[in-house]
């Protein structure tokens, strides 16, 4: 049972190992998922309130460019009268004067109410256009003035068109100006933003206004589509490309822009890299609870290997006392059996001692060479006890042979019968017809046979009967020896084929071996020894041999 | 002086007879039975002063005998005589009012001795 220790070991090692750390990282996990979303949390609330700052600046700084433009062109259409901003030269300075600002003016025309253009000074030849049938000329005369989306122009670059309304001696007059929006993208996104961070302007169909990155095609839909109108600023959280992104948005007055800021939400292993003691903590927790459970375990196993080992040594120990126990009937049968012949002899030595010490009375020659032949006798007796114990413990392999097991044990009821002549013992056969020859020793076969017959006429007395079955079982041969003495208790039952056990009692000497030999016979016949028994019924051994003992 | 009566019970022939040989010789008078039943018998038939017991007997055996003695016959010592691996039977014997317990094979002297202390009026 301990040839292969680590094999359950193994298994046990690694159930417990898989607990204790189960066990240990159960709080960790728990702790720093706990702290995770915590910070998540934390992180999200100063994401938004950072955006939602942006947001808010970047609609004041978009408003104040735009207000700023729309002031200057109210200026000039109002301060100067149509007869000085129809000449192109005053035009030209108005022009130059504005493009020393911030984001300058491209071109400026004058355009009267019939939409063409009474001056022009600017780059682009547009003095023969007729404006009247443009949505955004009628608009300017309904409302006033006009801000256009920005567009790309023939020279792509982002512009934007701006137009006011001046009204001189009964008619209208609009001034109108292109204006250079490129300042428009830097101005939306200075003020350095943080990384995974993105502020652009959307006009109501949602198409870019400003450009920046690439990602920002102006005209072209942004990936948050239209943004519905809304007042002050809305902040949302929404899926992007997979991860979460928190988008502020706020319309500019007029609601014909909104500025859009987006910042994508770290991810968690984002955030537990931006907290590197608590990282460090968790790892060296982690380490700890895996040492700590291989330390455990380790203890542990080498608990059970001593307690195993001291199980294994209590085992062991109990054989040997039961061994000790065996040798120790053993001593007291044989001590007992060579202690008879010894006292007898030492009686009959005695007698011939008086007889030689008195000389009162001499023995006579006869009474002389019957005392020593009794003394012969006894030494016999112990030769006979002494030969039966070392035939017990040394037995030489007979030969094998073909055995015809009912003739085998035909002769030995022969030996039987010759040795007791009393007819009033039936001995019954029940031979099966066509029994196997087997391959067997025959010695040892009817050594077997003797023993267990000579037990079951000692049990039946003298008024009894002993049935004997030979019958082919499997390949083999099964004999049974069946008597209807007076059984064995069940008790003695599992001892009976102890070497010294004996339940006999009566004026023979039995060594209590005849039972131990036949186990010892039929193991080395490579056969099989039962017995069952019924008190008050009687016994039956039953023997089986194999067709074949390998041997010589 | 009046002789002392032995009774000897053992179930080994061989063994009764050289023994009461000897006691014969130094002047006890001996009866010899080869089991407890006849050893009772004897003891209902005759007088005895004692009784030489082996404690190892097949049906009756020496303390079954010993028992009944001392019931019946209180008055008769019992010697008990045992092998050295039964010793523990001849200590129970003497619990059991045993005169005395020896182990076999006898001392011939210590047994005429124990018999002869047994057999004392007391």
């Amino acid at each position: 049972m301990r040839d292969g220790p680590g094999r359950p070991y193994r298994r046990l090692r690694r159930q417990m190992l898989a607990a204790l750390i189960a066990v240990g990282l159960l709080p960790l996990a728990t702790v720093a998922g706990a702290s995770l979303v915590a910070f998540q949390r934390e992180i999200d609330a100063r994401t938004r309130g950072g955006l939602e700052a942006i947001v808010k600046n970047r609609k004041a700084t978009v408003e104040l460019f735009l207000d700023e433009k729309l002031r200057q062109l109210q200026l000039c259409a109002t301060s100067l009268p149509v007869a000085e901003l129809s000449q192109p030269g005053v035009l030209e300075v108005l022009r130059r004067e504005m493009q020393r600002e911030r984001g300058g003016i491209i071109d400026l025309g004058l355009i009267g109410e019939d939409g063409r253009h009474l001056a022009y000074v600017g780059p682009y030849d547009l003095a023969g256009l007729d404006y009247r049938g443009a949505p955004w000329f009628h608009e300017v005369m309904v409302q006033g003035r006009y801000e256009s989306d920005v567009f790309l122009g023939f020279r792509r670059f982002p512009h934007m068109v701006m137009a006011v309304k001046k009204r001189e001696a009964g008619k209208d007059y609009v001034l109108r100006a292109t204006i250079d929006t490129d300042l428009l993208s830097a101005l939306v996104r200075e003020g350095g933003l943080e990384s995974g961070a993105d502020v652009f302007v959307l006009n109501r169909a949602g198409e870019y206004q400003t450009q920046y990155s690439r990602e920002h095609r102006l005209m072209e839909k942004a990936d948050t589509g239209p943004i519905p109108v809304h007042s002050g600023v809305r902040l949302v959280a929404t899926s992007r490309a997979g991860h979460v992104e928190h988008v502020a948005t706020a319309w500019l007055r007029g609601h014909a822009w909104t500025v859009v800021g987006r910042q994508a939400a770290p991810g968690p292993w984002a955030i537990a890299g931006a907290q590197p003691t608590l990282l460090w903590l968790m790892a060296l927790l982690l380490v700890a609870v895996v040492g700590l459970a291989f330390l455990i375990v380790r203890h542990r196993l080498r608990q059970f290997r001593g307690l195993e080992a001291d199980h294994a040594a209590l085992l062991e120990a109990t054989a040997q006392s039961q061994k000790m126990a065996a040798i120790g009937r053993m001593a007291a049968s044989v001590a007992h059996e060579i202690n008879n012949p010894l006292a007898i002899i030492d009686a009959q030595v005695g007698v011939l001692t008086d007889a030689l010490t008195d000389g009162a009375d001499p023995p006579s020659r006869d009474e002389l060479r019957d005392r020593l032949r009794r003394v012969a006798g006894q030494v016999q007796r112990g030769r006979e006890v002494t030969h039966r114990l070392l035939g017990f413990s040394r037995r030489v392999g007979p030969s094998v042979e073909p055995v015809a097991v009912e003739e085998a044990l035909d002769q030995t009821i022969g030996f039987v019968q010759q040795g007791d002549t009393s007819d009033r013992v039936k001995l019954v056969r029940h031979y099966a017809p066509e029994v196997p020859l087997i391959r067997s020793s025959l010695a040892q076969m009817q050594q077997v046979f003797l023993n267990l017959i000579n037990n079951a006429l000692d049990a039946i007395g003298e008024e009894g009967e002993v049935h004997l079955f030979v019958e082919r079982s499997g390949l083999g041969v099964e004999v049974r020896i069946q008597d209807n003495g007076p059984g064995i208790a069940p008790t003695d039952l599992n001892r009976i084929f102890e070497p010294f056990f004996s339940n006999k009692s009566g004026t023979k000497t039995h060594s209590g071996l005849g039972l131990a030999i036949c186990r010892d016979l039929m193991r080395s016949l490579n056969g099989r020894i039962d017995v069952s028994s019924t008190v008050g019924k009687g016994t039956t051994f039953s023997l089986w041999f194999p067709p074949e003992v390998p041997g010589d | 002086m009046t002789t002392t009566r032995v009774l000897l019970v053992d179930d080994e022939v061989e063994f009764l007879e050289p023994i009461a040989a000897r006691l014969a010789r130094r002047g006890l008078e001996c009866t010899s039975v080869t089991s407890g039943e006849q050893a009772l018998a004897a003891l209902a038939q005759a007088p005895y002063d004692c009784a030489i017991v082996d404690v190892r007997m097949p049906d009756m055996d020496g303390l079954e005998l010993l028992r009944r003695m001392r019931r019946m016959w209180p008055q008769v010592s019992v010697i008990l005589l045992t092998g050295h691996a039964s010793i523990e039977l001849g200590v129970k014997g003497m619990e059991l009012g045993a005169f005395e317990y020896l182990l076999k094979p006898i001392e011939i002297d210590d047994l005429v001795d124990t018999v002869l202390r047994a057999a004392r009026p007391r």
